[in-house]
Parts: C-alpha cells; sequence; structure tokens
C-alpha cells in the first residue's frame, strides 16, 4: 500500500476541522488560540503536499508567509490575553460577558 | 507575464510611503518625543504623499494600461487604484476623527497612528494583489493592526474584550481564507489570480469539489472582515467596546479592503463559476441584510446599530457583487459613499462619547438637537442616507446596487432588499426621533456630558467633508458614476 498525496490532504482537512471545531467549543482563551495554529498548520501541510506533488515551489514558498503570519499573531494574540488576565486574573471567554445584545 | 522580478516602485510606492511615515512616527517618537502638532504635519505629508503616487499610478494604468510587477505579485489596473484612493480618503478622514484619542493617549498616541498607516497599507496590498497569497499578507497586515488598534485603551476591560473577540474570530477567518487558498492551489496548481483563470479556462475539471471548498472557504474568509451574516458576531461587540475614535476607520476600512479582495477573486480568478458563486453570495446577502436589519431594531447603543447596520449594508453591496463584473460600478459607488458616511456616523458617536470612550447608549443621544444642532443635524442626514432616502448618496448607492443585481436575474434577492430597506428606516428614524423629539436629561452638575456639545478642530472638518460628499454625490452622482462605469469592470 502506498501513501500518496491524497492521504496528506486529508490529514490536513481533518486536523484543520479538529482546529475548527476547538475554537467552538473550548472556552479558555489559549486554547482557542492553540486550535487556531492547528488550522493553520493544516494549511501548511496542505501547502507542501500539492507542492511536492506538483513539483512546484510555490507550495513550499506559500508555508513560509503562513508561518511568518502564524507567528505576528502569536505576538499580538498572547499580548492580548496577557493583558485580560491581568485585569479580570481570568482567561476563559465566558468572563467576557460586558457586551451583550 | 514574466518570469522576472519586474520591479516597480511605482506599483507599490503608496504603501512604501505609508511605512516609512510609520517608521518616521516612531523613530521621532522615540528620540523626540514630540508634541502632537509634529504628528499632524507628518501624517498630512505621508498621506498626501501616498495620495499623490496613487494618482501616478492612475495617470499611467489610464494611460497605458494596468501592468504587473515584482513576479506578477501585484497587479495595478483601474480596480485596484480607485480601491486604493478609498483606502487612502478612509484613512484621512479616520485618522481626523481619532486625532482627540490620539492626543490623549500620549505616547501611545503615536504607535495608534503607526497601526492605522499599516493596516491602510495592508488593506491597499489587498486591492492591488494579484496572487492569493500576496493578498493573505495584505489581510493579516491590516487585520493584525486592527486587532491592536481595537485594544489600544487597554486599561478598560471593554476594550480587552473587544480586541480579544476580533482577534479570536478575525485569526479564524484569517485561516478559513489561506485554507481556501491551498485548496485553490490543490484544484488548480496556482496562486495566482490569473494562472488560476487561467487554468479553468483551459482545462474541464471532472472533480471540481476540492476546488469549489476552496473558493467557498476564500468567500467565507472575507465575509468574515466584511462582517456579513452569519459570520458577523464580532462586529457590534468590537464597535461597542473600542474607543470611540478609531470605529469608523476599522468599520470602514475593513469593508472596502475585504470587498476588494473579494470582487478580485471572484471575479478574476473564477470567472467560470460564476453560476455557483453568484448564487451563494446571494444567500449570504439574504441572510446579512435580514440578520443586521432584525437585530439593529433591539439595539440600545448607537455603535451597535451602527454595526447591524453595517452588516445589513454588507447584505446590500453583495447584492451588487451577485451580478460580477457587470455590478462593479455599482458596488464601488455604494463603498465610495457608504464608508463616509460610515465614518461620519462614527465621528458624531466620538465627538458625542469623547474620543477613547467605550459605549454609546442611545440615552445619551436624547434631545441631542438642544445641545449641539450641528452634531444632531448631520447624524439625521447620515442616517437618512444609510436608509437610502432620496437626495443622499445612500440613495443613488442603493438603487444601483439593486438595479444591477434585477438586471442578473436576482429579482428574489432584489424584492428581499428593497423589503428590508423599508423595515431599516424604522431604527434609523429611532435615532433621529430621539434627537429631535425628546428633551435632554437632566443635567447632574453643570460642565457634565449634558452640557452643551460642539465638535472641534479636525472632527468638525470631518463632518463638514463626509456631509458634503453625501449630499454632492446624492444630488449629482453623474460623474463619479461616470468615471466608476468607463474604469470598471477591469
Amino acid at each position: 500500500m502506498t501513501v500518496t498525496v491524497d492521504w496528506y490532504l486529508i490529514l490536513a482537512a481533518v486536523l484543520f476541522v479538529i482546529g475548527a471545531a476547538g475554537l467552538l467549543v473550548r472556552r479558555n482563551a489559549i486554547v482557542m488560540f492553540m486550535s487556531i495554529e492547528l488550522m493553520l498548520n493544516a494549511v501548511n501541510l496542505t501547502f507542501v503536499s500539492v507542492g511536492r506533488e506538483l513539483r512546484d515551489l510555490t507550495g513550499q514558498f506559500a508555508v513560509f508567509f503562513v508561518l511568518v503570519v502564524a507567528a505576528a499573531e502569536v505576538v499580538v494574540g498572547l499580548a492580548i490575553i496577557v493583558s485580560i488576565f491581568r485585569t479580570r486574573a481570568t482567561a476563559s471567554v465566558d468572563e467576557l460577558s460586558e457586551m451583550k445584545g | 507575464m514574466s518570469d522576472l522580478v519586474n520591479v516597480s516602485y511605482l506599483a507599490v510606492g503608496p504603501e512604501i510611503l505609508l511605512t516609512l511615515g510609520a517608521v518616521l512616527v516612531l523613530m521621532i517618537d522615540v528620540f523626540r518625543q514630540p508634541s502632537a502638532r509634529v504628528h499632524a504635519w507628518i501624517v498630512a505629508a505621508t498621506i498626501l504623499a501616498a495620495t499623490v503616487v496613487t494618482w501616478f499610478q492612475w495617470d499611467r494604468v489610464t494611460g497605458e494600461g494596468p501592468f504587473l510587477a515584482f513576479s506578477d505579485m501585484v497587479v495595478i489596473d483601474e480596480y485596484g487604484v480607485i480601491a486604493s484612493f478609498i483606502l487612502l480618503l478612509v484613512g484621512a478622514l479616520g485618522l481626523a476623527v481619532a486625532w482627540g484619542m490620539v492626543e490623549r493617549l500620549g505616547r501611545r498616541g503615536a504607535e495608534g497612528i503607526v497601526l492605522v498607516f499599516m493596516a491602510i497599507a495592508g488593506f491597499q496590498f489587498m486591492a492591488v494583489s494579484a496572487n492569493l497569497v500576496m493578498m493573505f499578507m495584505g489581510l493579516e497586515i491590516a487585520s493584525i493592526s486592527l486587532y491592536v488598534l481595537a485594544g489600544i485603551t487597554r486599561e478598560r476591560p471593554e476594550a480587552d474584550e473587544a480586541a480579544l473577540k476580533y482577534f479570536l474570530l478575525g485569526s479564524f477567518a484569517s485561516a478559513v481564507f489561506i485554507y481556501g487558498v491551498a485548496l485553490a492551489f490543490a484544484g488548480t496548481g496556482g496562486v495566482s489570480v490569473y494562472d488560476i483563470g487561467a487554468f479553468l479556462r483551459g482545462s474541464v475539471l471532472l472533480k471540481p469539489g476540492v476546488l469549489l471548498i476552496g473558493m467557498a472557504l476564500l468567500i467565507t474568509g472575507l465575509a468574515f472582515k466584511l462582517s456579513a451574516a452569519p459570520f458577523h458576531v464580532w462586529a457590534p461587540d468590537t464597535y461597542q467596546g473600542s474607543p470611540a475614535g478609531i470605529v469608523g476607520f476599522m468599520a470602514a476600512g475593513a469593508k472596502v479592503g475585504a470587498f476588494a479582495g473579494l470582487g478580485r477573486i471572484v471575479i478574476t480568478a473564477f470567472p467560470l463559476y460564476e453560476a455557483e458563486w453568484a448564487v451563494g453570495l446571494a444567500i449570504l446577502a439574504t441572510i446579512s441584510i435580514a440578520t443586521g436589519t432584525l437585530l439593529a431594531i433591539a439595539q440600545s447603543d448607537i455603535r451597535r446599530l451602527l454595526a447591524y447596520s453595517g452588516v445589513a449594508h454588507a447584505g446590500f453591496i453583495l447584492t451588487g457583487l451577485t451580478a460580477g463584473e457587470a455590478g462593479m460600478p455599482a458596488v464601488w459607488f455604494y463603498l465610495a459613499v457608504y464608508t463616509v458616511q460610515l465614518i461620519g456616523a462614527f465621528a458624531v458617536v466620538a465627538a458625542v462619547a469623547g474620543p477613547t470612550a467605550a459605549g454609546s447608549p442611545m440615552s445619551d443621544y436624547e434631545g441631542l438637537s438642544r445641545r449641539s444642532p450641528f452634531l444632531a443635524a448631520v447624524l439625521a442626514l447620515f442616517m437618512l442616507a444609510m436608509s437610502g432616502v432620496p437626495l443622499t448618496a445612500g440613495f443613488v448607492g442603493k438603487f444601483g446596487a439593486f438595479a444591477v443585481a434585477w438586471r442578473a436575474d436576482f429579482e428574489w434577492l432584489v424584492i428581499v432588499a428593497l423589503v428590508a430597506s423599508v423595515a431599516g428606516f424604522f431604527f434609523y428614524l429611532r435615532v433621529i426621533v430621539l434627537m429631535y423629539m425628546r428633551e435632554p436629561a437632566v443635567a447632574e452638575a453643570p460642565g457634565t456630558m449634558r452640557a452643551r456639545l460642539e465638535p472641534v478642530g479636525a472632527l468638525r472638518w470631518v463632518l463638514i467633508i463626509s456631509t458634503a460628499i453625501t449630499l454632492a454625490f446624492g444630488i449629482y452622482p453623474t460623474p463619479l458614476l461616470d468615471l466608476l462605469s468607463t474604469a470598471l469592470p477591469f
């Protein structure tokens, strides 16, 4: 049995769905943020598998951009979460309900 | 199309100038800590220089035609240049509204200027990118700047909450968008909008499933950014919690940038799937119009009202986009005048609430006509324009968007939109009734919120300019409409 590119694409799709589901069901801001990182890594896996299958470096170069963006998001996201933790001593999004309607 | 790295500084001139302006503001702030006046000069010079370069782009595009640059990453055509112009206008008006906030925040105010510059540059990159990875970069440059702007008054719990909600849902949307790029790459072997379009014209896909899912994810990701329902949940909370001065720019800039990207993707990359995406956009438009109109009625905070009205307006603009290329002039007219109305309305909100405040309850607007006839009259005009009353630019925009959708055989969508427009009068008129037919609440002490209220400085000019644009293009829209219909479609 050979492992074809389809396997990688399906694995990436499963990881992406796990990430999306994690964002929707988990209530801790840090875990929600990790779920987003998982989604971005599923994207990376898709890019490299397709790039290798097509013998096209576009897939690899796209991954670098996604990595850089993920790093920038970590900086801003963790700063926001730390700032919230300072004022409220919690990272649960259920506690963040000042605004409703 | 060439394989060379065809460097053209003209192609990215506005973005380079905005970045240089941002670096200049940061560096001067570190070494000199200048007064707000110096910052104001740098901001004016940067925006003016970027506008001049954009004008050179326009000159070249109308003279010699569109051109590609940087290994076909960037395309400068009428579409992108018009979007760039609108974004610079939005940025200039937005910074003028935010100026009170910049002054009050002191050193952090300079960071606010930098973030606005970066957001404009990012949205401009979205408008001129010919490559989906490039578009993702533009989207992220702008989005990350906006997350920080939402929470720039970080001592206030509301600002934190607004920033986190915007950040989590915005990052989710970005991940969805880039997965759409990856699936489009898997389906066609290209990430350039031209390559994808050419591939689809040249070959018959036996199983277009992956590509169609990719296209749906691209549209979904951008629908989050332009706050179309059902992807709008972040917008009311973020608008309510962010500092009053910056909300207008956040709302207007994101709408222009996301629509610029969406139009470029569906029309250049997927013209062969117009039947599929037009129906998808029509469904999105229906949900947005219905949700935005119904939920706006129940709001007790004017920023939440404007957020839900923005959801409905995203639906109206999507109505125009269902017509595809033929709908482009109507869509861009709508975007140009709606963003100005939005910034004008939020300028009034900033004047009433104070530039860094979070939340603007409706009760603050009771009897506003006594406290400030000017602010009340201007806000009333924007409310009428947003509801689409004739002789305002809002009417011309809605008429154009509905007309192109009708011609594209989306009669049912136009009927839904018309019914919702009429229903929308209710909540827009409620604000006007509050301002003109109620007495101001009794002042607890002299000099508090209930005292007389006059907009000062840059804010006053924003109100005058946005009023002038709203009225001028409402009474005599022909020049802008002619310009857009000759320049677009691309």
